[in-house]
């Protein structure tokens, strides 16, 4: 077995994930009633167990009675699929501009150093309010934001990385037996930063379930018809006295999988960086 | 009465559940006023004492058995706020690295004061000045380590672990990081402050003839265990254990005829293979060994001057023979061919601009070794970065195999690719730890997009050339030792049989028996496929060893260059006579 899979952040952050990604895919035989029928009749009803409510909708119904259970299932797709396509893409965005700048250094290394600086400027949740104000609504636009928004957070970590490998002789001696630049830097330096890439990428899924919850509470996310957990958010906040669980589900559910997301991450950081690991023996 | 009093001391580590004695039943003792020298390739354990005597082991390791005696109070027992107010005071310590034994944020002054108040020197800054005065330093006390060379910290070390007159001082490799004339003077120092406190000196060093220079006392260490003790000039000039002879013939020498280094196999086994091991722990190595040697453990026997085995009259029959010189035929081709070249570097932030390399000419017929040397900041390093291509020049021309190199970048990459090679210092650095061996010595095919199966084929010559056996090809190299690395390290440079090697220091930091098989393999390399070599060294007797001429290079210029028997004979520059006076060892074996 791997070093990375006997750690127990990694573990627990991974049972965590799983069991989200399940609830995800199965949504529709785990419950009976679908996300957006309305029952106007049975709005804002209580949990199964509290007086009042009613077997078919476990957590109850919101505003418009929609069952609120139903809707954090069909919810999590949203968030997964935006942490599974927004993060990579802010990665391989980030990624390629920091192999780039950290490897030839000079004129194409201040370029993008500049944008980064300019991009980070911005705070992040602003900018992807503006971006998403341009773009409109939508998950694709959302993913779309987060990419543009977050592939700085990559860019300036890896860079650093890259400016240590670099400087190893063995990049050197590869140029040396007549490896081309690209050669160099997919089989020399790639190979090197790729156990960061990973420990970054889980951190940035975490951060892109939360972004696009951001976005959907605000309502510049999704479309109205898309079932996402920041909508489910902005609903239960104007009911939270009469119905506090319309508000505390979609919170719980950004929380248990964010924080899968960062115990993930944590973990394979520790127990993927040589640095960390040597220093314990 | 002995100051320092080791007996039986026995230090254990725990490794993977096994307890394996780091250091085996030592006994030494040093009286007041002497130099002990305690030798020994890197893994015998020789720092082991030191750390041992300030309780600073290694996480794991532990006094197990045995009695370590300072004027007669027992150290290993000692209350801790007890061996604290010897630490420093009746005890000095001279580390290793000066620049990072000196706090980087803190002027020498500071740290100074530090030390001579807890001595409960009311003056401070007078008893600094004297002891910097000592070391020959000038009043440096309002500066910081950065702004000192490496030499220069050293002495201001060295001032500070003499500073409280102690009884005892522990030096442990204190002038390995630096360089060999500056290494001459900080032993100079150390000794007639020795000579004029009468302190004890316990030297722990890898290099036997720097500790015979030094020494009044040596005691080779191998794999934990003191192996053979006497005085120094003696055990120099008749080894009586194996090892220690071994260890003499495998550094090449400064003067007589040049002789063939003798090749240890292998190398010190590490504290994991030490477990397993019964008997003489050197009998896998020894030439004399026989069966009984593998079944006990010899003692240390004699009288003033003792080794640890049973064979010693059969020492002589470790021999080398005398060196034949190189059968290369040279055609008195030129390869390279180097005029007027010159490297500034730009001074940033307003700095000055530094020349690095400053109107150097020479040139390297077919199958000639020449050897560079010169101290760290001579240039020597970026002479080899200008040859590679690594650096562009600023002035003059370099030609290779008759072509102008440097003047179009594609072309010259091109002939470069096919002539010349560069193996790095540090195998460490030059080795991508997430390749395997067999990948790394055929990156040039890699590059060339060839096939798998060729690459092993070629990847198994390659590792017959260089004496490894064929299944390291799938290990990585963090599961080679230092040696093993450094041969992959050549091996990659010889996968296209290029007519330049360019070698920078590439047995600096390597043991003496491992430098010894590496130079060897450089010798038997040539006469197979007759390249020639620019070796970059500041290592003079490997220069000698290896190479028929020499340059001598100081602040980017060359000063002195000929046939090395001729300037080392008879050296014409007053540096030349400098690094030569340099090389540690007495004057009989120099």
């Amino acid at each position: 077995m791997p070093r990375w899979l006997r750690d127990t952040r990694v573990i627990i952050g991974l049972s965590v994930l799983v069991v989200v990604l399940a609830l995800a895919l199965l949504a529709p035989l785990l419950v009976q009633a679908t996300p957006d029928e309305q029952d106007l009749l049975a709005t804002l009803l209580p949990s199964a167990w509290a007086k009042g409510g009613e077997a078919a909708h476990p957590l109850g119904t919101d505003s418009l009675g929609r069952d609120v259970l139903a809707r954090l299932l069909y919810g999590t797709r949203l968030a997964l699929t935006v942490a599974a396509i927004a993060a990579p893409g802010a990665m391989i965005l980030g990624t390629i501009a920091a192999l780039l700048g950290g490897y030839f250094g000079g004129w194409v290394d201040w370029v993008i150093g500049r944008a980064v600086d300019v991009w980070m400027s911005f705070p992040p949740v602003i900018l992807s309010l503006i971006l998403m104000v341009g773009l409109g609504t939508g998950s694709r636009n959302v993913i779309l934001a987060i990419v543009l928004v977050d592939w700085t957070r990559f860019c300036r970590v890896l860079r650093a990385e890259v400016l240590v490998v670099v400087q190893r002789d063995y990049v050197t001696a590869a140029r040396l037996v007549g490896f081309s630049h690209a050669r160099v830097i997919l089989r020399e330096i790639l190979p090197a930063i790729v156990p960061l890439l990973v420990t970054l990428l889980t951190l940035e899924m975490g951060i892109a379930v939360v972004v696009e919850a951001i976005l959907a509470f605000v309502g510049l996310g999704v479309k109205p018809d898309e079932i996402a957990w920041g909508q489910m958010i902005a609903d239960g906040r104007a009911t939270i006295y009469q119905a506090p669980i319309n508000l505390l589900a979609p919170v719980a559910a950004i929380f248990v999988t964010v924080a899968g997301f960062n115990l993930l991450g944590d973990g394979l950081r520790r127990s993927l960086d040589l640095r960390l690991v040597e220093g314990r023996g | 009465m002995s100051l320092l009093r080791a007996e039986g001391l026995c230090v254990t580590a725990h490794i993977g559940g096994v307890k394996v004695a780091a250091l085996d039943g030592l006994s030494l003792a040093l009286a007041p006023g002497k130099v002990l020298g305690l030798v020994g390739e890197s893994g015998a354990g020789k720092s082991m004492l030191g750390r041992a005597m300030a309780q600073l082991l290694p996480p794991g390791f532990a006094v197990s058995a045995g009695t370590l005696e300072f004027a007669g109070q027992d150290l290993v027992a000692m209350a801790p706020d007890k061996r604290r107010a010897l630490l420093g005071r009746q005890i000095g310590f001279i580390p290793q690295e000066p620049l990072s034994a000196l706090n980087p944020v803190r002027s020498i002054g500071s740290q100074f004061a530090e030390h001579l108040r807890r001595l409960g020197v009311a003056d401070w800054r007078a008893a600094a000045l004297a002891a910097l005065d000592t070391v020959q330093l000038p009043d440096l006390l309002d500066r910081f380590a950065h702004q000192l060379s490496g030499g220069m910290c050293q002495r201001v070390l060295i001032a500070m672990a003499f500073a409280s007159k102690p009884a005892l001082v522990v030096a442990d490799e204190p002038t390995t990081a630096l360089d060999v004339t500056i290494q001459a003077r900080i032993v100079a120092l150390m000794r007639d402050l020795q000579i004029a406190q009468n302190t004890a000196v316990l030297f722990i060093t890898h290099d036997l003839r720097l500790a015979a220079q030094v020494c009044d006392e040596i005691a080779v260490l191998y794999a934990g265990r003191v192996v053979e003790h006497g005085p120094a000039d003696v055990v120099l000039a008749q080894p009586l254990h194996p090892y220690t002879k071994c260890l003499l013939l495998a550094a090449p020498a400064m003067s007589g005829p040049r002789q063939a280094l003798y090749a240890l196999p292998d190398q010190m086994p590490g504290l994991r293979a030490l477990a397993e091991m019964t008997g003489c722990r050197f009998a896998p190595r020894c030439p004399l060994a026989r069966d009984a040697c593998r079944k006990e453990v010899p003692a240390l026997a004699g009288g003033a001057h003792k080794a640890a085995c049973p064979h010693i009259a059969e020492i002589g029959k470790i021999a080398v023979s005398e060196l034949a010189p190189a059968a290369v035929a040279t055609t008195g081709e030129t390869l390279v061919s180097v005029r007027g070249l010159g490297k500034t570097f730009r001074g940033r932030f307003g700095r000055k601009p530094t020349v690095a390399v400053h109107d150097v000419s020479f040139s390297i017929a077919a199958g000639e070794f020449v050897g560079v040397v010169g101290e760290s900041g001579s240039g020597k390093s970026t002479l080899a970065r200008l040859l590679m291509g690594l650096e562009h020049k600023t002035t003059g021309d370099i030609h290779l195999a008759g072509q102008d190199v440097g003047r179009w970048e594609a072309a010259a990459r091109r002939l470069r690719l096919r002539t010349a090679q560069m193996v790095f210092q540090d195998p460490q650095s030059a080795l991508n730890p997430r390749r395997r061996v067999g990948a790394i010595v055929t990156q040039a095919l890699e590059a060339v997009g060839i096939g798998l199966a060729e690459r092993r084929v070629r990847a198994a010559e390659i590792l017959a050339d260089l004496g490894m056996p064929q299944e390291l090809a799938d290990r990585a190299p963090s599961q080679l030792s230092g040696g093993q690395r450094q041969r992959v390290n050549i091996g990659r440079a010889l996968c296209l049989v290029p007519k330049l090697l360019v070698a920078d220091e590439i047995v600096s930091g390597l043991d003496v028996s491992v430098q010894a098989q590496l130079l060897g393999l450089l010798a038997r390399l040539r006469t197979e496929h007759g390249f020639a070599l620019l070796l970059i060294s500041h290592d003079l007797a490997v220069v000698r060893y290896l190479c028929e001429r020499v340059m001598v290079m100081r602040n980017g210029r060359v000063v002195e260059a000929g046939r090395t028997d001729a300037v080392f004979a008879n050296p014409q520059h007053e540096y030349t006579r400098e690094l030569l006076a340099s090389v540690p060892g007495p004057a009989i074996l120099r």
